[in-house]
């Protein structure tokens, strides 16, 4: 019965506009209170999306789509669009793709990602890659619990896009060509449909269909297709090395945090940047920030290896300008700290093993995805 | 997939019965999981608790796999399961320490008891995680590198070895594979009502899987003790054995 009902409600508030009788099928003007109303044009045009067929390796994870979300070919289409245009910023000069460059594998090779009119954002721009396997927990603090949750908030980040959503849904609805692409979506009949969760969702749909794993590693191991070099293989071994016969704490334990094949956990750690004196004296709370748990102070989500060699500078806030400094910082094995992951532990990083690390590392990236037509600009 | 056909099976089943009435009369069963240390309801993260050795540790993290949880009937017939694969854990100190699990529709009788495997079971132990959602319980990052074979159980915390009020020394303790995988059986009268709600307390006490005695604990002190892994289960074999053996049930 509530479906039904909801079905007449919606078929009244068609036919309410389509009996309109300016023949432009424009209402406009201004409330009560002066302040602007919504634009509400009809919109003609294919309005019956069209699945969209995910194609995901078989030695990745089944992905997570919501179902609130599917994915479609339309609403994917739109997604890649919004993703590359500016009009999501306040004065139309930064998108999603400027702190997210696809020959980066979507980052932007700064240590802070920089706003509308040169602002540096508190963070490191995370690689939004192979998202579709997360299911929640989104950004370094995981402070969303969903794509399209997170995509509202870059948006209005006054050190980001610093935009107003009601101002970016009023400049997609007079735009020549979203409306159409929305109700190709979407299928919406009123640009006052357009709304800025039909946008997220869009944006959600297109990061979900970025999926890198045709990288060397995954050709070599998941594919038979190839050989490690000597030193890749050895960098493999100590990548993934669980214990050490001979000092059953001396190993780097990398694969603890970030497994194959998604190399990365979907959780949160304290993995030893700094010395504080107590849990509350992180610069950046991180995780503890956002849920109020004191004692998740400094944990950080763990970000996917893959790509790795394309995404410096690295951590949340971009510290290390070389991913030599990272395994160096590693090695050290923090700082004794409570809160530390217990994985934090000395270990020998002579200069072989060192260059082992970084050449194993460096086959996780993945030419195919950063030149996939798929996820590059649609206006070039 | 297995448990897709088995719901169409079901489905099918139901909708061949001419006779609605036939409906088995069943009711719902709860299990909650609580983490304890020492007798005491476990906080993770924030309370420190006394060691046998003298020390005090933070419990970091207490996990485990429960798989084919079953009720075992008392007329002999085949056990009803509950669950085939859950993971039980604790990490947050802003979460209690019980793990709840509500099973419906559950045939309604008398039960002498309940089992689960401490662990994955074998068969889907042989299993590549990747055959699984990311967001199912057995693609959720527990397993060794390789994509086989998962991580049964891990206990990991931050110790104060040196009674300096600073929880430096973390240890480890990350368990699991087919040899050691065993089944907790519990003995004790159960009973489904129709349409009513039994609940079952299984209690899990880290201390106890730690120290079985205050002489005879895990060393900590020892640095080639405080980290399992992989290919030093050995070193944990104690800790394995002593969780197997603590679990207590208690039926509401």
């Amino acid at each position: 019965m509530k479906n039904l009902i909801t079905l007449f409600a919606l078929s009244t508030l068609f036919f309410a506009f389509g009996c309109e009788d300016d023949d432009s099928g424009m209402m406009g003007g201004t409330d009560d209170d002066g302040g602007s109303m919504i634009t509400s044009i009809e919109i003609s045009g294919p309005s019956n999306p069209t699945s969209y067929n995910l194609e995901v390796p078989s030695y990745l994870p089944g992905p997570i789509i919501p179902e609130d979300n599917p994915l479609t070919v339309e609403g994917v289409q739109l997604g890649r669009k919004l993703f590359y245009d500016p009009i999501l910023s306040r004065d139309s000069t930064i998108s999603c793709s400027s702190c997210h460059q696809q020959q980066l594998a979507f980052t932007d090779g700064q240590a802070l990602s920089i706003g509308i009119e040169g602002q540096s954002a508190s963070r490191n721009a995370m690689s939004p890659v192979n998202m579709v396997f997360n299911p929640n927990n989104f950004h370094w603090d995981g402070a969303h619990e969903s794509l399209e949750i997170q995509a509202i908030h870059p948006v209005e980040n006054m050190l980001e896009m610093d935009a107003d959503w009601e101002e970016v849904e009023e400049r997609l609805r007079n735009h020549p060509g979203y409306p159409q692409d929305f109700r190709a979506a979407f299928g919406i009949g009123n640009t006052n449909e357009l709304t800025r969760e039909l946008a997220t969702r869009a944006l959600g749909q297109f990061e979900r269909t970025m999926i890198s794993g045709q990288s060397r590693y995954d050709k070599v191991v998941s594919q038979n297709d190839g050989f490690f070099t000597e030193l890749e293989e050895e960098g493999k071994q100590l990548f993934f090395v669980e214990f050490n016969p001979s000092d059953s704490i001396s190993h780097p334990g990398c694969s603890h945090c970030h497994n194959a094949p998604r190399f990365g956990d979907n959780l949160f750690h304290n993995n030893g940047l700094d010395s504080v004196a107590s849990l509350t004296d992180f610069a950046d709370l991180g995780l503890g920030g956002v849920n109020g748990n004191v004692f998740d102070n400094g944990k950080f989500r763990t970000p996917t290896l893959r790509n790795i060699a394309l995404t410096a500078p690295y951590m949340h806030d971009g510290r290390f300008s070389t991913l030599e400094e990272v395994l160096e910082q590693y090695a050290r094995g923090g700082h004794g700290i409570e809160g530390e992951s217990p994985f934090l532990t000395p270990f020998e990083l002579t200069p072989e093993k060192q260059a082992a690390l970084l050449a194993f590392l460096n086959t996780l990236t993945d030419e195919e995805f950063i030149n996939d037509e798929r996820f590059s600009n649609p206006f070039e | 997939m297995l448990l897709c056909a088995a719901l169409t099976s079901a489905f099918i089943f139901t909708a061949c019965d001419d006779d609605e009435d036939a409906a088995v009369p069943s009711g719902d069963v709860t299990v909650n999981f609580n983490a304890l240390y020492d007798g005491a309801n476990l906080t993770v993260q924030s309370d420190v608790y006394d060691y046998p050795d003298g020390s005090e540790l933070k419990v970091q993290l207490f996990q485990y796999y429960v798989s084919d949880l079953e009720l075992i009937p008392a007329n002999g017939g085949d056990a009803v399961q509950l669950s085939d694969i859950l993971l039980v854990r604790y990490n947050n100190a802003q979460e209690d320490n019980v793990d709840s699990y509500e099973f419906n529709e559950i045939p309604a009788g008398e039960y002498t008891g309940i089992r689960y495997g401490l662990g994955v079971s074998p068969d889907l132990n042989s299993m590549d995680p990747n055959e699984f959602d990311a967001d199912f319980v057995l693609n959720d990052a527990e397993f060794w590198p390789g994509n086989a074979r998962y991580v049964f159980a891990k206990i990991e915390a931050t110790v104060d070895l040196e009674n300096d009020g600073t929880f430096d020394t973390g240890v480890s303790y990350h368990m699991g594979s087919n040899d050691i995988y065993s089944t907790v059986t519990f003995n004790a009268p159960i009973t489904v009502s129709e349409n009513g709600n039994t609940t079952l307390d299984i209690m899990a006490d880290v201390q106890k899987a730690l120290a079985a005695s205050d002489t005879d604990f895990h060393d900590f002190s020892d640095e080639s003790q405080r980290i399992v892994h992989g290919g030093n289960q050995a070193v944990a074999a104690d800790i394995w054995e002593r969780l197997g053996a603590q679990f207590t049930l208690s039926v509401r």
